[in-house]
């Protein structure tokens, strides 16, 4: 089935929002053969919409760039389908003009080009009208705060803002899918966050984003969605609220701002807390919890907290969980 | 593809003119070579010897042999380096598909080369006192010229892609192309009369040392064979890429892996 395709997109139109920008089926990847056979990917089936951050975690070695560059067209999948936005890179080289990919490493440019020269020499590259690749550069200079770097070498700048040229020039071509390999790795604390507020403000821009890393924190932040890869498996994909509750505790802690009242110390250990100065602690049932909000009234609350699970104790959690050898 | 076109030119002389101490020292070392060919060549040709057209010959040979090394170096050196940098990932996202981003680079490559190699020319006709004549008719081989050398050049970037290390490859190549067009085939007799047509390029350098140093017009059957042998270099180099470029997938080597 072909669909039509409008030829000339303007930069901000994406069409039908919630649409499925990558499907990916079963990809495997083995390398080498005979005794340096390695089966570096297994049976990995990702579905990413328009507007969606996914997040592919795991630890080095579990296969992430091997996923990645084969959803690309980068690498070929020994077994497997990729589409994105319902093109398949490996056979029709067009479906790339819906992929910008900013790949491991700190060399996605030239560096003896200026971020202007790489920006419209990588539009070209990527079937945009040569004008308008270079407004569209300039945009997108002006907007990554890079303005005044435009016209060093590549080769010049710091570690964080050779990144955030890479990643302009992923988005030189408008596409629908950005895959950013390892973002972060690499950067100093703040040029870190600074690439993170930029992931935050593509994403809500429409395009569909998959990022791979073994940072817990960036996928915790980033991410709409958490897929945990190891040794090629990917062994929990949800979404990450879903998934940092499924382990978090449910275990309370409720502080209130003043003195409680004997009696209702009294209630509210009959309830199943425990009572310290102004720290309550309650393990029972959600329902009850109203109860006990209810018994803690007028006295003010300053705070009520569910225990929460961070990524790293999930992660922790489900690598050592999952046998060596899962189906 | 104008525009991919254009945009490879561009590329290929910023980089090219950025560091002007590389541009210079390369000119440098293309004229001592071509003066040095020329000083030996009348050396051993002796003070009285009337070396003549037999000159220019060995001239248009070893221009034409610098021009299509030096595409073929672009070609396979720079794609080992952007293998080995990282670029060369971000190449193959291209939706044209990796082959007409090369073609369009072995074109600015050559664009620049020729420019360079005019250069050299003319300045060196100035020295010897060499008088090459450049009738329009010359274009035509050297187009079929051409399309046997970006057959090679293809060829070499497979490899590039396939082996990773080319350098030994291309050194032996460069020599035996040296041999190839330096050496006037045109004129021999026995068996090389005909398989010279089987050889990348020797009938287009032929037909290009009649043209410009002999004298001598067009000879159309020749051209003829010429051009086929062109074509079919350049397909075989078109047709090896694209599998080296499949295999280079399937192995995941594009990157430096
Ligand atoms: N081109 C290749 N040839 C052979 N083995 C490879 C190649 N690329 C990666 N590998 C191996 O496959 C495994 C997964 O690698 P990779 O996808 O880079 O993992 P990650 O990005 O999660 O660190 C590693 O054990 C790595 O050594
Ligand atoms: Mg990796």
């Amino acid at each position: 089935m072909q669909i039509a395709r409008r030829p000339t997109e303007t930069w901000t139109e994406h069409p039908s929002p919630g649409s499925i920008v990558l499907d990916t089926r079963d990809l495997s990847k083995v390398y080498g053969r005979g005794k340096q056979r390695f089966e570096a990917v297994k049976q990995v089936s990702l579905t990413l919409h328009q507007g969606e951050v996914l997040a592919f975690l795991g630890p080095n070695g579990a296969g992430k760039t091997t996923t990645i560059k084969m959803m690309a067209g980068l690498v070929r999948p020994t077994q497997g389908r990729v589409t994105v936005a319902g093109e398949d890179p490996h056979r029709q080289p067009r479906a790339l003009r819906h992929i910008g990919a900013v790949l491991e490493g700190n060399r996605n440019l030239y560096w003896r080009l200026t971020p202007a020269e790489n920006l419209d020499y990588f539009g070209v590259l990527r079937q945009v009208p040569r004008q308008l690749a270079h407004r569209r550069g300039l945009e997108l200079l002006a907007r990554f705060g890079l303005e005044e770097k435009r016209n060093t070498p590549v080769q010049k700048l710091s570690r964080g803002q050779q990144q955030k040229v890479a990643i302009a020039v992923a988005l030189i071509h408008n596409p629908r899918l950005l895959l950013l390999d390892e973002p972060t790795l690499g950067l100093d604390v703040e040029a870190g966050e600074m690439v993170k507020a930029l992931v935050r403000q593509i994403a809500q821009e429409g395009r569909a984003i998959l990022l791979t890393t073994h940072q817990l924190d960036v996928a915790e932040e980033l991410a709409d969605r958490v897929a945990i890869i190891r040794r090629g498996r990917i062994i929990a994909e949800q979404s990450t609220e879903a998934l940092l509750r499924e382990f978090s505790g449910s275990t309370y802690h409720l502080e209130v701002d003043g003195e409680l009242s004997p009696p209702q110390i009294h209630t509210v250990t009959q309830l199943g807390a425990t009572v310290r100065g102004t720290q309550i602690t309650y393990a029972g049932t959600p329902e009850n919890l109203y109860a006990l909000l209810g018994a803690l009234s007028p006295v003010p609350l300053v705070a009520v907290q569910r225990d929460r699970a961070d990524l790293t104790q999930v992660f922790l959690k489900l690598v050592k969980d999952q046998p060596e050898s899962s189906p | 593809m104008i525009d991919l076109l254009y945009a490879e030119l561009k590329r290929t002389w910023i980089q090219f003119i950025r560091y002007p101490t590389e541009v210079i020292s390369g000119i440098v070392i293309i004229m001592a070579v071509f003066y040095g060919l020329f000083a030996s060549a009348q050396y051993m040709a002796g003070p009285g010897f009337a070396f003549g057209d037999r000159l220019d010959a060995v001239v248009i040979g070893y221009a034409l042999w610098t021009l299509i090394i030096s595409v073929n170096n672009d070609i396979a050196i720079n794609l080992q380096i952007e293998a080995e940098t990282g670029t060369l990932e971000q190449v193959f996202l291209s939706p044209f598909g990796a082959p007409r981003v090369f073609l369009a680079r072995a074109f600015a490559s050559l664009a620049l080369r020729l420019v360079i190699l005019m250069v050299v020319l003319l300045l060196l006709m100035g020295i010897s006192g060499s008088r090459l004549a450049f009738p329009p008719t010359l274009l035509l081989p050297l187009a079929s010229l051409l399309l046997a050398g970006y057959g090679l050049a293809f060829l070499m970037g497979a490899a590039a892609l396939v082996f990773k290390r080319v350098q030994q490859i291309l050194g032996i190549f460069q020599f035996l192309l040296l041999f190839l067009l330096a050496a006037p085939l045109e004129e021999a007799t026995g068996p090389m009369q005909y398989l010279r047509f089987l050889l990348p390029m020797l009938p287009s350098t032929g037909l290009l040392r009649d043209l410009m140093a002999r004298g001598l017009g067009l000879d159309w059957v020749t051209y003829a064979l010429a051009l086929l042998n062109g074509l079919v270099y350049f397909a075989l180099g078109m047709l090896v890429f694209r599998w080296a470029e499949a295999t280079a997938k399937q192995r995941g080597s594009l990157s430096g892996y």
